[in-house]
């Protein structure tokens, strides 16, 4: 039995039930529960290392009829990526939301929020899922909205509806796939599974679904007012790992269920778009007025990367070149969530000192506050991808994997979208580091500046130095079409 | 099974006419009308699925899915309404 | 063409009509009523396709409670197009385009799976193991046995979305205070609305029924009341209302990880308790499901939810 699978999902939704019944007591509750998802992910990682991809049956009933839970070496990377940084920012958020009115909600939905992410990560059927993303999405929405401002709640409006077409592509997707092959079972279908129409129809519509939820170019737009106006702990798990859910189900489509399915030109139109998010993306976020406006601009663009990786996944051969590529996808996407969730806590605390977000208006804030400028000088090394960045190993791999695959179309997207990331980089640090009186005096910040900072070191030292525990963890597929 | 074909073929039928609907109409209202009609579609699609004729027993996991999915659909416009509520309530003040 | 299909082209052809009547229609009062007859024609379509589950569901939760949640909003003013920007021609040919094709392609791919090539699905399998689930109605064994994580987490998108009703919303004004002949309707339809769901609820484990019938019925008992003038609908306050809210999801959880302590799986009943644990599950689960559908018609906040004061005291400020 790994019931040990259930924990990560048992513990975060447990604590968000106790958190409800005692609100008075939900900032504890809050911290602690995401503490304790945070020991379930360890343990559950720690099997997978040491002993290879674990399922477990739930109910007892066999995968098909029943639902199973699977971890592998993706899924544990995502899970280890949304447990730290949902640590780190629930650490900001205690001081954040501590004199807020809406703090008992805040923390049962951010809880949920938790729960979804978690549940997505581990399950292994077509229906679950779309479960799962369903919770994410309504979870996400409320968050989103507790800014209470007219902005965040259209904003939230727009993005709630959007996911819901989304979700409703996905579930249409799920039907055609139950109709050809009479399962919802994910390592099932991924034998099962080969090049038809109906899987064809079915990978089409799923991924449609998944790319509005993801923010692919042009179905971007939802994005930048939805995690720009929305309170700035919620904003970083919007952007650090709401994103990633949708993508992360998109790699487990494409590359384990419907690898055979995927053709060249498929994953071609995905990459061109992609390279526009990429320079559109980094383009508005170099014109962006305000702050938190600009990360999300770069969420944009960052997204946009990842899918540059598509073409290339689809164009190598099985084995372990392709393992390195999709490998490198992984790092990118985990190094862009540490250094964009320590990007937006930092912008929260400058937005609470100085009671704005106007770039231009930025002056004194190294002085300020020291730390803050120091996180947003490292997020942006990890956004642009200097070494010794994850981002910058990714993106030499990126390179490489183009010079193996001959596609030589992604180069100057690749170098483009590097420059004008610096671009909007130093742009930003020129007005933080410069003197100036836009940011008021100096406080004692340790609990909000903290988590930043260290989310930023683990996107430009931890990510860099140990980028290859993730090359190892990958290949542990739990799909066995898939890339094992 | 041609009456199952049938029913399908309105489900996919009504699955688009969601869609566009969705693409082309502005406001949340009908909008959200038109998400129920698209989930009501895919609902369909579930459902005849599982029918196997008027003699063999139907299939009764697409009904469990559909159930749930009835359930998310109602939570999610419930959601969508509030939300619009009170935007016009911040629109009127 | 086959004269007994006659009844089915009718049904489909009037569900794509009424479908398409109210999606397009610009008046949006008729596009709710419509749309409930939509949700009404539905329900016999899934008695017709042996589906007596979702015939109930879909009356009271698809075409009711739907029904009621679009009404309100109408009666708020919701939802009317305020600066309406018509799609430019082009788009709108494109889009219709879209929607051609790929109505065309769905539907070839379910000719090919449901006509041509049909596969086995999960129907035999399902059957099979009825025995061992502990209820009969085999829905019933798929939702709270086979697949209960799936039921599980549905109930926690439920909790998610009535917490972000509670948040945003501010309660409605209620209503005038009903007129006798109103009340009168009130005090026995109220109880039979409840003995109804308690039937379902009960009936569930072997015939069409179960804790979603049951919920949203007991739901509409508290609309009704609602509609009388009972501000509260019947709802508790304070903390017993949170509570009522969590029970479903709670106890569910809770007997999960029993079983997974005491040597099984997660939500691995043992086979002789299976049937008394689903009907435990089914009662928590009604009541929450019931306290937080009301919760939404009532539109947010009540008195009993503490600590919340109508300006959102947010240390942000937004520009």
């Amino acid at each position: 039995m790994n019931n040990l699978l259930i924990w990560p999902v048992a513990v975060p939704l447990l604590s968000a039930l106790l958190a409800l019944l005692w609100p008075r007591r939900s900032t504890w509750i809050g911290v602690l529960g995401t503490a304790l998802s945070l020991l379930a992910v360890v343990l559950v990682s720690r099997q997978v290392i040491e002993s290879g991809a674990i399922e477990l049956a739930l109910g007892g009933w066999s995968p098909g009829l029943g639902i199973a839970l699977r971890a592998d070496g993706l899924s544990v990377l995502m899970l280890l990526m949304s447990t730290l940084v949902s640590m780190a920012v629930a650490v900001y958020a205690s001081v954040y939301f501590s004199r807020s009115e809406r703090r008992s909600e805040f923390w049962v939905l951010w809880l949920l929020l938790i729960t979804a992410l978690h549940a997505l990560f581990l399950s292994g059927d077509l229906f679950n899922l779309y479960v799962t993303l369903e919770l994410l999405g309504l979870s996400a929405v409320v968050l989103a909205c507790l800014g209470g401002s007219r902005e965040s709640l259209q904003a939230a409006l727009n993005y709630l509806v959007l996911g819901l077409l989304g979700s409703m592509a996905f579930l249409i997707g799920v039907a055609l796939i139950y109709a050809g092959y009479g399962t919802l079972d994910m390592a099932a279908l991924a034998v099962a599974i080969e090049s038809g129409p109906t899987a064809w129809l079915a990978l089409s519509l799923m991924t449609g679904g998944l790319l509005i939820k993801s923010a692919l170019f042009p179905l971007h737009f939802w994005l930048p007012p939805a995690h720009s106006n929305a309170p700035a702990p919620v904003s970083a798990v919007l952007s650090a790992l709401v994103v990633k859910a949708a993508l992360y189900l998109i790699l487990r489509l494409w590359l384990a269920l419907f690898d055979e399915v995927v053709t060249q030109t498929a994953a071609l139109i995905l990459g061109l778009l992609g390279g526009i998010a990429v320079l559109w993306g980094s383009w508005a976020a170099l014109q962006a007025e305000r702050l938190k406006l600009m990360a999300a601009y770069s969420t944009v663009a960052q997204v946009g990367y990842l899918f540059l990786f598509l073409p290339l996944l689809a164009a190598l051969p099985e084995g372990t070149t392709r393992d390195v590529a999709l490998g490198a996808l992984v790092l990118l996407a985990l190094t862009h969530g540490f250094a964009k969730s320590a990007f937006f806590l930092a912008a929260g605390v400058i937005m609470q000192r100085a009671g704005h977000d106007r770039i231009a208006e930025l002056g004194g804030t190294a002085r300020a506050l020291p730390v803050t400028a120091f996180t947003l000088a490292l997020a942006g090394v990890a956004l642009i991808g200097l070494p010794p960045s994850g981002s910058f190993l990714a993106k030499w791999q990126l390179l490489s994997s183009v010079f193996i695959t001959g596609q030589w179309i992604w180069l100057p997207v690749i170098a483009i979208g590097t420059l004008l990331a610096g671009a909007y980089t130093f742009r930003l640090l020129g007005y933080a580091f410069a003197p100036g009186e836009g940011v008021g005096p100096s406080l004692s910040v340790g609990r909000e500046e903290i988590p930043a900072v260290l989310l930023a070191l683990v996107a430009t030292l931890v990510l860099g130095f140990w980028a290859s525990a993730v090359w190892e963890l990958v290949p542990i597929s739990a799909y066995a079409g898939g890339e094992g | 099974m041609t009456q199952a074909l049938i029913y399908a073929l309105t489900g996919a039928v009504l699955f688009m006419l969601g869609v566009r609907a969705t693409l082309l109409r502005d406001a949340l209202l009908p909008r959200l009308l038109a998400l129920n009609v698209c989930g009501a579609g895919v609902f369909l699609i579930f459902v005849s699925l599982a029918y196997r004729g008027d003699s063999l027993p139907v299939d009764p996991v697409p009904h469990a899915l559909v159930l749930t999915g009835l359930v998310v659909a109602i939570s999610a416009t419930a959601l969508a309404l509030a939300l619009n509520r009170r935007l016009r309530e911040m629109a009127d003040e | 063409m086959n004269l007994t299909l006659l009844p089915d082209l009718l049904l489909a052809g009037m569900l794509i009509g009424l479908a398409w009547a109210a999606l397009s229609s610009d008046d949006l009062r008729r596009g709710v009523v419509l749309f409930i007859a939509f949700g009404l024609l539905l329900a016999i379509v899934w008695a017709r396709l042996l589906a007596p589950d979702l015939a109930l569901a879909e009356a009271a939760i698809g075409a009711g409670l739907s029904g009621a949640l679009l009404l309100v909003a109408l009666r708020d003013g919701g939802g009317a197009d305020q600066h309406a920007t018509k799609p430019s021609t082009l788009n709108r040919w494109l889009i219709d385009l879209f929607v051609l094709v790929m109505t065309c392609l769905i539907g070839w791919v379910l000719w090919l799976t449901i006509y041509a090539e049909p596969v086995e699905r999960l129907a035999q399998l399902a059957n099979a193991m009825l025995d061992r689930s502990g209820v009969s109605n085999p829905v019933t064994a798929v939702l709270l046995n086979y697949r209960a994580y799936d039921t599980l987490l549905e109930l926690v998108v439920v909790l998610a979305a009535v917490l972000g009703v509670v948040v945003v919303g501010r309660e409605r004004r209620g209503y005038r205070e009903a007129g006798p002949v109103f009340h009168g309707l009130v005090h026995w339809l109220v109880p039979l609305l409840i003995v109804t769901a308690g039937y379902l609820l009960w009936v569930g484990a072997h015939a069409p029924g179960g804790a979603f019938q049951a919920g949203a019925t007991l739901a509409a008992a508290g609309i009704v009341l609602r509609l009388a003038g009972y501000d509260a609908a019947g709802l508790p306050d304070g903390r017993l209302l949170r509570w009522l809210l969590v029970a479903g999801t709670g106890v569910f959880l809770l007997f999960g990880l029993a079983m997974s302590f005491s040597g099984g799986g997660f939500l691995q009943y043992p086979e002789a308790w299976s049937g008394s644990l689903i009907l435990i599950i089914e009662v928590a689960a009604t009541a929450s499901i019931a306290a937080a559908l009301v919760l939404a018609y009532r539109g947010g906040r009540t008195d009993g939810w503490p600590l919340m004061d109508e300006k959102a005291e947010n240390r942000e400020v937004s520009s």
